[in-house]
């Protein structure tokens, strides 16, 4: 027998939605959603249920022609399946159990409706847990499918009038009392001659007895003790208003309850795991739901053509065709072998992992992230490790965003992003508390945008999704009035509300934590600014680890407010589809907000061979509709960028983190100089950073007068008045010079240049602000106080270019800075930088 | 299921609490509730606090006494509600009978364990057994078989056109003869008895080979099925094992599968990307030819073979292949008339023949487009001496062939022609909402592929000039584009995306061909070609970069 319970975890079932007949517009003119799709967003809310006395839901999948399958949680035998006779006392036990599951479903405004004795499973422990009694709740009370929910012989009397509340189900609660009690009612008869004997009911005095009566069971029914009778004649009065709740059929059942529940051992291992996981991880090592559905005759495919319709009316009523597919009440159980032999090497002790045990490399670490997701084993540890961890969130924040750095296991991701973005607290009542109801005057653009935000996916496009994400952009616009809804808004709440679709407060938390770590200032309601200095930031790192596509960018005048602010704006979101977007933000959450300026260089890079042969006009199509991007390579790259460039490069001065309080560290320039510059600034103390670890090669363009005064140790002298503007090749610059810089360019080193701020205005004509200074007044080694040595009048600044990764990228680098800077005529930069990309490849 | 939609009441909260200063004094307040409540009531206490500013201190009385409010509001909305249905049933004021008959018939027509048990359909069986024979190793057999059942009914259809030229002939002699002799030898009323004479005999002609060739195709066809499912017996008998290793196409011959000798037409191919986030990729093709060649056959050409091996492959697959027709009803139109003659040209093994399929569409349609009409009539004051139970410009209608070179089914859209041929027509003309319905259909009924004509005409005539032409496929092109946009997406028949990662995949219409017409100048077809790029977004392919070492 408990062999038999540990077979099966899980079941499922399956049906068709109905088909929206003739003209298929709503009143917005927008196609109406199908039902499948209002089924999925209904029932989610279904999927975090959790009682000890309802079968949790594990799965709604939605298949071609509008075929719903639900998989959820089994456990035992169905009443229906089971033969022996209960005692009574058992009876009082199942009732308490099922009443007790009931009375939880009411308190959440659920309905069961469809009470049977096929979905109510009993184990041989007396465990009792309630079948897929969500069918009401997830078909909208039956509305969204065509076939009648329930079984008629549980069915009300006021239920088979249309009507019926919550009180319906105590109702057929009092007939499966009743056959438990004395036997199966009404067998062998059709559902109408039942129906009517039900309706004639309503005349009856005690309508048990008058069943127990037509049943020939009325001799049976005396010998039912009284207590039972009682309750069971509370539950079939005909009046709803005169039935027991089941607020009241849980105490008074408990009362009567003598059997306690015999307590038993929690399962170990593999199946003491949660049962979400567990079917997670059963799909992964090859589980399928639709296979078994398939063997048990549940989905017949009947060739297409032969239910092709033979007309179809201009508006859209079809005729003929298709009769639809009945729909059977069966179930198909699903066993675990497959899983239970994926992870059967697996020793016990991996199954409670130690939060200070020293953790185990896996070897799949290496692989591509889509294919880490999708191994069996390695997800295994993953969830037990996350599971683990995240239990003791707060405490282990900095475990998980550690963790989360290798990648994030897909079924836990909401939980991990909600933990990463600091959210903790009484989240719930603090959304409670917005006023998410009251119209706006934002609302009308509202409304026109989320029917069009990230519509092909299931969950988003139906109408829980549509209501759910305008809760949250009101709520989001309340909480912060210092902002405006910014088109693109949607988008970026998208990603939470997928992860959270049933728990909206988390969804918003994380949007209330996000925005002002990724987007501060973006959404107030002049954000020109902040805009402007991220875009110019962009182009800035585009430079520098793309010198070559930038340079042509910037000669065809393509520039980042044509195609980057939605970029930024949505943080991606509202230029990938969402299965990217979760990748992408995986990245972001724990590199932290530079990364986004790198994630912009990893796109244009994916794009760069295009871009290259492309004129304005071309690139500007490519932007509109961007063509696939390998997010997984996009994703590494940028993090690439992103640690190995200086952290002053990235410097931006609309964040929302602490000021700069180190001189050494400060990069501050006018905005205006910001605009003009191709080329980041870098601070002293990551410059020194470099020059410490040789790094870098400084070429000095200030006078020789100047240089022999004092200078960087080690940097060479290019003054910039020498230059000769004409000359194409490196060894115009001088010998050692020529030396110098090929042999920082083969090593990969970043080259600084550095010059004197009071020079600035000078090379002015020439470099409109395209370096800036470096100055030392004497040359020193001693790094102790550094800013001793130099001048306060002018400011430490440095522009500076780095790519240690490639050595190529270093040319073009210099090469793409001076050519970018459009005063500077090519002449010059071949001069300065002779080496063509193809001889350092 | 319910009849009636859930009704909803609004019923009035009222809270009130004492003042601060004097105790006796109460701030009153009233809200109103819609009931059955479906927000969240802590929510709504929020907004009360905020709207009336009321002390937080009360917060949670008000939401003690608010969800109580709720609740018993709902329980008595309900009550009231079922204890007046009831009352009703009491006091014999419904109909029970009428209840009762409703409840049985939805349950017998949905639910399987109230359904009349029916077997699988013949015609399933027939389908599953087909499918299953066409990929083994009989599939050569079966090519052969049919194709020597349609050389037959291709002679005979050859003999019964010589027998009645023939008769024609004779009859034109006669005929001539006699008129020569008019006035001398025959009278007027001669003449006319001959002609009616004659016209009995070709009715009598026709009649004898139309009975014989239904004969014959009955009996083919009943012939071809009951030799297919002896076959599938012997199959599943003897050579169970090796079907699934064995390709079908291993068993045939290279000569056989050579391809038809490549007719000089005029196409292009593009892979294009639809959709702003989610990208669903599909195939477009231009191309000039008659749409009639995807339907005719010829049976005495060995090349076809791999013709008809394609389509018998896929009939029972879910990616069949379709054309569209623009033309009249179906009991009239030059269109559906060249359908008819090439689907008749061979027997339908699987189908009803074509000519009975017109029939049973016409006769179907009736009633509904009867309606519709009578509606539309109501509602725009139209002409009501337009034909009441025809099809209606937009409208569509459906067949279904075995026998067809490359399409298993034909959306014949029904259409006005006048406007359709030389005006110019807006995205609201039912031609292309019409187009719109087809689309949908396709995409819900697993067709892969579809031909559409481009310009929504077969021919080209002096009047539909090259920026007519361009004009036109401009605005077909658009709207397609559309459509298939709005059917790939979760609204249509496919399933894009998933939240667990078990989505049902696929679906949609893969594969867009539009037809040109035939006569097409290169010219043209070059104009026209260009605005698939522009208009449809071409993929980019991806490029493999050679990682730098």
């Amino acid at each position: 027998m408990r062999e038999d319970n540990d077979d099966y975890k899980f079941a499922a079932c399956t049906f068709f939605a109905k088909d929206h007949p003739g003209e298929t517009c709503g009143s917005n003119g927008l196609p109406l959603t199908p039902s499948s799709v209002t089924i999925i967003g209904q029932a989610q809310r279904l999927l975090i249920l959790k009682h000890p006395n309802l079968c949790t839901y594990l799965d709604i999948i939605r298949c071609k022609h509008e075929r719903i399958i639900v998989v959820a949680e089994v456990i035992g035998k169905s009443l229906k399946e089971t033969k022996s006779k209960f005692s009574f006392e058992e009876i009082v036990n199942i009732g308490l159990q099922i009443a007790n599951a009931l009375n939880f479903l009411h308190k959440l405004d659920i309905t069961h409706r469809t009470l049977s004795d096929d979905n109510i499973l009993i184990d041989s422990n007396g465990q009792v847990k309630l079948f897929n009694y969500g069918m009401n709740y997830m078909t909208k009370e039956g509305n969204e499918v065509a076939f009648p929910i329930g079984i008629p012989r549980y069915f009300s009397p006021e239920t088979i009038l249309s009507g019926g509340g919550p009180s319906a189900d105590v109702w057929s609660f009092g007939i499966i009392l009743l056959e438990l009690c004395i036997g199966k009612l009404w067998q062998n008869l059709k559902p109408g001659p039942i129906l009517r004997r039900i309706l004639t009911l309503v005349h009856a005095g005690n309508a048990a007895e008058r069943i127990a009566r037509e049943n020939d069971y009325y001799d049976i029914y005396k010998q039912v003790p009284d207590y039972l009778k009682n309750i069971i004649e509370k539950c079939l009065k005909i009046y709803p208003s005169e039935r027991a709740t089941f607020e009241e059929l849980v105490s008074e059942l408990s009362c009567l309850n003598t059997k306690t529940h015999v307590e038993i051992k929690r399962v170990r291992g593999l199946m003491g795991c949660d049962l979400h996981v567990l079917y997670h991880l059963w799909q992964l090592a090859g589980g399928d739901v639709q296979a078994e559905l398939k063997k048990n005759c549940l989905i017949k495919n009947s060739p297409p053509i032969l239910s092709m319709p033979i007309a179809i009316l201009l508006d859209g009523c079809t005729i003929g065709g298709k009769t639809g597919a009945l729909f059977d009440r069966r179930i198909a159980k699903y066993s675990l072998d497959l899983l239970k032999l994926r992870l059967s090497h697996i020793s016990p002790h991996d199954f409670y992992p130690l939060m200070h045990e020293k953790r185990k490399v896996y070897d799949a670490v290496t692989l591509p992230k889509i294919i880490r997701e999708r191994d069996t084993e390695y997800q295994f540890y993953r969830l037990l490790w996350f599971q683990r961890l995240l239990k003791g969130y707060p405490h282990t924040a900095a475990y998980i965003r550690a963790e989360a750095e290798v990648d994030i296991p897909p079924l836990l991701r909401g939980d991990v992003w909600a933990a990463l973005l600091g959210v903790c607290g009484d989240i719930e009542s603090q959304y409670e508390r917005i006023d998410k109801e009251t119209p706006t005057p934002t609302d009308k653009q509202i409304d026109v945008d989320i029917p069009r935000c990230h519509q092909y996916c299931l969950l988003l496009c139906g109408e829980a999704g549509h209501r759910a994400l305008k809760r949250l952009l009101k709520a989001w616009l309340l909480t912060n009035p210092q902002y405006v809804y910014w088109q693109g808004l949607d988008s970026l709440t998208a990603p939470f509300l997928f992860l959270n679709f049933c728990n909206e407060a988390r969804a918003f938390a994380c949007l209330q934590a996000f925005v002002p770590k990724f987007l501060h200032n973006f959404f107030l309601k002049d954000n020109s600014s902040v805009i402007k200095e991220y875009l110019a930031k962009f182009w800035q790192m585009a430079a520098f680890h793309e010198p070559e596509l930038a340079t042509h960018l910037h000669e065809i005048n393509f520039v980042p407010e044509l195609f980057a602010i939605p970029w930024f704006l949505t943080m991606f979101s509202h230029v990938f589809p969402l299965h990217k977007i979760l990748h992408l933000w995986d990245a972001l959450l724990v590199e932290g907000p530079s990364l986004p300026l790198f994630m912009g260089v990893g796109i244009l890079r994916q794009l760069r061979d295009t871009l290259l042969s492309s004129g304005f006009n071309e690139c500007i199509l490519l932007s509109s509709d961007l063509p696939e991007i390998d997010i997984g390579e996009c994703v590494k790259e940028s993090i690439n960028m992103c640690r190995s460039s200086p952290r002053s490069i990235s410097y931006r001065r609309y964040t929302n983190e602490p000021a700069v309080k180190e001189p050494a560290d400060d990069v501050v320039i006018p905005m205006e100089t910001l605009f003009s510059e191709i080329c980041p600034r870098i601070s002293l103390s990551d410059f020194f950073s470099l020059v410490c670890q040789d790094k870098c090669c400084v070429i000095d363009i200030r006078s020789n007068l100047l240089y022999e005064k004092s200078c960087i140790e080690g940097s060479i002298n290019v003054p910039y008045s020498g230059v000769q503007l004409g000359q194409h090749e490196l060894r115009a610059l001088g010998l050692r010079p020529q030396r110098v810089i090929s042999e920082a360019v083969k090593q990969k080193k970043t080259v600084v240049v550095a010059s004197a701020e009071d020079e600035t205005a000078q090379l002015c004509e020439f470099f409109l602000g395209g370096f800036s200074l470096l100055a030392s007044r004497r040359r020193s080694t001693s790094r102790p106080d550094m800013e001793g040595y130099f001048d306060n009048d002018l400011k430490d600044v440095f522009e500076a270019d780095i790519d240690p990764v490639s050595r190529p990228c270093l040319i073009d680098i210099r090469y793409r800075l001076q050519v970018m800077s459009s005063y500077l005529t090519l002449g010059m930069i071949k001069m300065l930088f002779p080496l063509p990309r193809e001889i350092a490849r | 299921m319910n009849t009636e939609t859930i009704q909803k009441t609004t019923k009035s909260f009222r809270f009130s609490f004492p003042t601060c200063t004097n105790e006796d004094v109460f701030f009153k307040l009233e809200v109103p509730v819609e009931i059955p409540y479906s927000g969240s009531p802590g929510e709504l206490v929020q907004r009360v606090i905020n709207m009336f500013h009321i002390p937080v201190y009360l917060e949670d009385e008000l939401n003690e006494k608010l969800v109580e409010f709720i609740y018993e509001e709902t329980t008595n909305f309900h009550n009231e509600r079922d204890e007046n249905l009831l009352n009703q049933l009491k006091n014999g004021e419904l109909n029970v009978e009428k209840i009762v008959k409703n409840w049985e018939k939805l349950f017998k027509e949905n639910v399987v364990e109230y359904a009349e048990q029916k077997g699988t359909s013949d015609e399933e069986v027939f389908a599953a057994a087909y499918h299953k024979l066409v990929h083994s190793p009989a599939l050569e057999t079966i090519l052969q078989v049919e194709n020597s059942y349609a050389k037959t009914v291709m002679t005979t259809l050859k003999n019964r056109d010589e027998d009645i030229k023939k008769l024609t002939e004779r009859q034109t002699e006669e005929m001539e003869e006699k008129v020569r002799l008019l006035n001398t030898f025959t009278t007027e009323e001669e003449i006319n008895e001959l002609a009616a004479q004659h016209f009995e005999q070709q009715n009598l002609a026709a009649g004898r080979w139309g009975s014989q060739l239904d004969a014959l195709c009955q009996a083919q066809r009943a012939h071809h099925r009951t030799w297919l499912m002896n076959t599938l017996d012997q199959y599943q008998t003897t050579a169970e094992l090796d079907t699934p290793s064995n390709s079908p196409l291993a068993t045939f011959s290279l000569e056989r599968l050579a391809l038809p000798a490549p007719r000089p037409r005029p196409e292009e191919s593009f892979t294009i990307h639809l959709g702003s986030q989610l990208k669903q990729t599909h195939n477009v093709r231009i191309v000039a030819m008659d749409m009639m060649d995807l339907c005719t056959l010829q049976h005495d050409d060995p090349t076809e073979a791999s013709r008809r091996l394609q389509t018998s492959l896929s009939l029972y697959s879910s990616e069949l292949c379709a054309c569209v027709l623009v033309g009249g009803g179906p009991r009239g139109g030059d269109t559906t008339k060249q359908l008819a003659r090439a689907a008749a040209a061979s027997t339908d093994h699987h189908f009803p023949h074509v000519d009975t399929q017109l029939q049973d569409i016409a006769e179907k349609v009736k009633e509904p487009v009867e309606q519709r009409n009578a509606q539309r009539i109501k509602e725009l004051g139209q002409d009501p001496r337009r034909a009441k139970r025809d099809l209606q410009p937009g409208d569509v209608f459906i067949t279904k062939h075995s026998n067809l070179a490359d399409v298993h089914a034909v959306f014949h859209l029904v259409a006005d022609d006048a406007a359709l041929r030389s005006g110019d027509i807006t995205s609201r003309h039912p031609a292309i909402l019409g187009l719109r319905n087809i689309l949908k259909a396709a995409a819900s009924n697993d067709v892969a592929s579809i031909s559409i004509p481009l310009l929504l005409r077969h021919d080209l005539s002096e009047e539909t000039t090259a920026a007519w032409c361009v004009r036109r496929a401009e605005l077909v092109l658009k709207c397609v584009k559309g459509f298939v946009l709005e059917v790939g997406g979760v609204g249509g028949g496919g399933t894009a995306g998933s939240n667990s990662g078990s989505g049902g995949g696929g679906g949609g219409v893969h594969t867009i061909h539009f037809v040109l017409p035939s006569q097409a100048a290169p010219a043209l077809f070059q104009s026209l070609a260009a605005l698939l790029p522009a208009i449809f977004r071409i993929s980019n392919p991806v490029k493999v970069k050679p990682q730098p070492v």
